[in-house]
């Protein structure tokens, strides 16, 4: 029944759920056909403003549905469930340059969802709501434990699911930006995998930053293995950007990483065959000229590693692979040459007679930095060289709709895909 | 798969021709076991409120087979609550609450939420337990698992029934009293106790004045929930609270006590002043019906769970003497086990005529909940004689009543277990008293009066003008 717009009731539903979950968004109590902007705003760790709006007309019973009902304006246009989350953008006055990532995966993300009179595109902070809620968004769910792996050296996270297992694992790496990212683990973890994310760049030996060879990625992958809840051949390997480097190569080359499955994104596999860390970052620094700048000098890197080579000793062996392997590439990649790679690998593939194992997924207008679901998108962002230190901004690519539908995709795909190859698969029961 | 033996010689050849920074890779041979993983269970979402519905699923189990699906948590006292269902997966392995059925435990049938409704003290703990939330600001953890077979619980002390080793999977989940975002208000205020619950966001909101029973205190959850569906919500104390002076075991507040607090409501800046609706349990039905017919305040609508027109005591009256909760223990009645039964105190028939709150004064529709095996107040006589004195008056349309078979006196917010009988008090000597209710029947009536009280709320705060 209709309101008369006294009181309209806003709601969320579930009010706290994990970021790859949907939540609906529903106004009631309104007068039939009054126009509203439905706005979400959070705050990000670092203090910045990041927020998403759409206008909506009320229908007859004085209500608007987001899953249901279309935005005709803001930030995002159409029926979008989740466009509040994933077209949200640093507020007009922010600092520039900035990325989305959650570094304290212990608190959730909170956010304030209002709905305001009229259709609004400014001024949000200055206008008293109609009405607001609080929706927390998590990476980790209860009882998921988190913790810190020091031993050998290495520097990394590991997350445990309750119970009393084995379970399968994933073994996590990110791209060149360094730092210890957990948050893709602890939302894997959520999802029944033990992970282990691991800090890779920028380590520091002996007062000086150096570039770790191969044996601390194995290392690091035996910490899985041989941890009492973890079936020693049921890991999987998911890297991002530099990571796929560290995958493909540590897959084909180490005798000790022997994955069950590999996740790919945004990455190539061109680089020194049984090289390791120190050797990319050389070829790519012998390519440098080829850095190209956009009309807002944010710096291209993808030409760094073209053309593909056609000399072998430049590649990982992708013939050698001998587990499922899922590239995923978004083909407005301005950072990596992600299509090209996936192209090449695939012919070395069919060549070597194992491209039956390999599956690509391909998203049009899709940019580099594919992340986990409804997490806004970053076409450029600041970046910090990793030798000189000198601050640059990188641009990444992607147009935002199509780049945000590929990051729901291309998750839903990837956890199907760990669990049909980590959980589904019938192996022989012998311990 | 790859035998152990071709492993080892591919890792050999690797070795060879690896050159990594100088060093040589370590081979980890011989750690090649093939190990089938635990099954999955998940629960979505895995943070909820206490009234919203959570999908409990298992998969990757043996085909066909027998589990039990186990809930476990702790109550703030430190006592262990437990629940458990025996189902058989289906023909790929998995088990689904909101599709199977359980054949045996705690419940039995599809309920999807019978994990929560039937949670008991587990064998060994304290007797005569009630699962009352006091700090609504915290969840409920709740350790959910599946085990293979069907398991009873333990008939030995100390919960270890279960050998650890059953348990195949688990998961936990959070149950709140609260959203993100409901602010918890301390009123101490012109002498009137309580607290309040404000929704986020600037309101104003139409707001509920929140009574519970003689077991006194300060119930503060059904609030909570409600400030999280976008309703400020007043939980008030009136007897047996620190903060409330006076003699033990009296209502040492008046008439004027209650008005003050529905005005408190009424003369807040983010609140409604016409749209305040009074919401009572128990004994709290007493005190919600003089406060809508004989205070001259005007509440929007009022709710009314399993209590009585009218009291023995004359403890709020103005110039009246309170009465102690104890007297007229002729009226209580004893079963087999010497639990005490108060239903008869509240009889129409046994309660002197000049005691009964003016109902024919009544000027706003009104809900009345009942819970047909409720053993502490005679609330169907109370419903009946209610609805016959405003039919008298030419009212019928302002009564409204969902009659629940089964059910108990302490009909709560839906998905949490009913106590058919608890401790009542340890002084002189402990006394169990009766609140009547069958487990499912209670959870039946809980959930749907929940759903009709909110829509009743929404109705008459949100819709009328």
């Amino acid at each position: 029944m209709a309101g008369d717009g006294c009181c309209p009731l806003l709601s969320v539903t579930p009010t706290r759920c994990l970021v790859d979950e949907k939540f609906e968004v529903l106004v009631q109590g309104l007068c039939p056909g009054s126009q509203v902007t439905l706005h979400a705003l959070t705050q990000t760790e670092d203090g910045d403003y990041w927020d998403a709006f759409g206008h909506y007309v009320s229908d007859a019973t004085g209500s608007v549905k987001v899953s249901e009902h279309c935005s005709v304006g803001g930030s995002y246009e159409g029926i979008e469930p989740m466009g509040l989350l994933w077209s949200m953008k640093p507020v007009p006055g922010s600092r520039t340059g900035l990325r989305f990532r959650k570094k304290d995966v212990s608190i959730p993300i909170e956010v304030h969802i209002s709905v305001y009179k009229g259709h609004m595109t400014e001024g949000f902070k200055e206008q008293t709501p109609l009405a607001s809620v609080v929706a927390e968004r998590w990476y980790i769910a209860p009882g998921i434990q988190r913790i810190s792996i020091t031993e050998k050296g290495i520097k990394g996270t590991l997350f445990l699911p309750p119970g009393p297992g084995p379970f399968p694992a994933v073994f996590d790496l990110w791209g060149g930006a360094g730092g210890l990212v957990e948050y893709r683990s602890a939302l894997l973890a959520s999802r029944g995998y033990v992970c282990l994310t691991l800090k890779y760049v920028g380590l520091v030996k002996d007062g000086k930053e150096h570039n770790v060879g191969n044996d601390y990625f194995e290392a690091a992958y035996t910490v899985l293995q041989e941890h009492p809840k973890v079936c020693p051949d049921k890991i999987a390997v998911m890297g991002l950007s530099f990571g796929v480097s560290v995958t493909l190569g540590m897959t084909v080359y180490s005798p000790v990483i022997q994955p069950a499955c590999l996740v790919c994104v945004s990455g190539s596999h061109v680089m020194p065959v049984n090289g390791c860390l120190a050797d990319v970052f050389a070829a790519i620094k012998k390519n440098v000229r080829n850095t190209r700048y956009d009309e807002e000098q944010r710096i291209i890197w993808r030409d760094l590693l073209l053309p593909i080579p056609d000399d072998p000793s430049k590649k990982v062996e992708v013939g050698r692979i001998k587990c499922p392997v899922m590239l995923i590439v978004g083909e407005d990649d301005q950072n990596w040459p992600a299509t090209e790679s996936a192209e090449d690998m695939k012919q070395m593939m069919e060549k070597a007679g194992n491209s039956h194992l390999l599956t690509i997924l391909s998203y049009p207008k899709t940019g580099h930095l594919i992340e986990p679901p409804y997490s806004p998108h970053c076409r450029a962002s600041n970046f910090v060289m990793a030798e000189s230190k000198s601050k640059v901004v990188a641009l990444w690519g992607g147009e935002t709709v199509p780049h945000c539908l590929a990051q729901e995709d291309s998750w839903q795909k990837t956890l199907a895909f760990l669990k049909k190859h980590l959980y589904s698969d019938t192996s022989m029961c012998k311990l | 798969m790859f035998s152990s033996s071709i492993r080892e010689l591919l890792c050999l050849r690797q070795l060879y021709r690896a050159i990594i920074s100088g060093q040589r890779c370590k081979a980890q041979v011989g750690l090649r076991t093939y190990c089938r993983p635990a099954p999955l269970l998940t629960a979505s979402p895995t943070r909820a409120l206490i009234d919203e519905l959570i999908t409990v699923e298992g998969c990757f189990l043996t085909p066909n087979s027998p589990i039990t699906v186990r809930a476990r948590m702790h109550s703030e006292d430190g006592d262990l609550w437990e629940s458990l269902a025996y189902y058989y997966t289906d023909g790929r392995g998995t088990v689904n609450l909101n599709r199977d059925s359980s054949i045996g435990g705690s419940y039995v049938g599809c309920e999807p939420m019978g994990l929560f409704w039937s949670l008991q003290a587990a064998p060994g703990e304290r007797e005569g337990l009630r699962l009352r939330k006091r700090d609504v600001e915290t969840p409920y953890l709740v350790d959910l698992s599946v085990l293979q077979g069907h398991i009873s619980s333990c008939d030995g002390a100390g919960g270890q029934g279960m050998r650890a080793e059953q348990e195949v999977a688990a998961v936990k989940v959070e149950r709140w009293y609260m959203s993100p975002g409901v602010r918890r208000v301390e009123i101490r205020q012109n002498g009137v106790v309580g607290t309040l619950f404000m929704p986020p966001g600037p309101g104003p909101f139409p707001g509920v004045l929140d009574l519970w029973g003689m077991g006194g205190g300060l119930v503060e959850y059904r609030s909570a929930l409600f400030a999280s569906h976008g309703l400020a919500s007043f939980a008030l104390a009136y007897f047996d609270h620190k903060d409330i002076p006076g003699p033990a075991k009296r209502v040492n507040v008046k008439d004027s006590y209650f008005k003050t607090a529905f005005e408190i409501l009424q003369n807040h800046p983010q609140i409604c002043s016409d749209r305040v609706a009074v919401v009572g349990l128990s004994f709290g039905v007493y005190l919600t019906l003089k406060i809508a017919t004989q205070l001259s305040v005007n509440p929007s609508c009022i709710i009314c769970i399993n209590g009585p027109l009218g009291s023995f005591n004359k403890s709020f009256n103005e110039n009246g003497v309170s009465g102690t909760f104890d007297e007229h223990q002729e009226y209580w009645s004893y079963d087999e086990h010497n639990n005490v039964s108060f239903r008869e105190m509240s009889s129409p028939k046994n309660i002197p005529p000049e005691n009964f709150v003016k109902i024919e004064n009544l000027n706003c529709p009104l809900l009345y909940i009942l819970g047909e095996d409720d053993l502490s107040c005679a609330a169907v006589e109370n419903a009946d004689e209610i609805e016959k004195r405003l039919r008298a008056v030419g009212k019928s349309h302002l009564f409204n009543c969902v009659s629940y078979p089964g059910a108990g006196h302490l009909i709560e917010p839906p998905y949490t277990p009913n106590a058919r009988a608890s401790l009542w008090t340890t002084r002189p000597t402990k006394l169990i008293t009766l609140w009547g209710g069958n487990l499912a029947q209670h959870a039946v009536a809980q959930e749907d009066s929940w759903k009709r009280i909110l829509g009743f709320l929404d109705l008459y705060l949100r819709q009328s003008d």
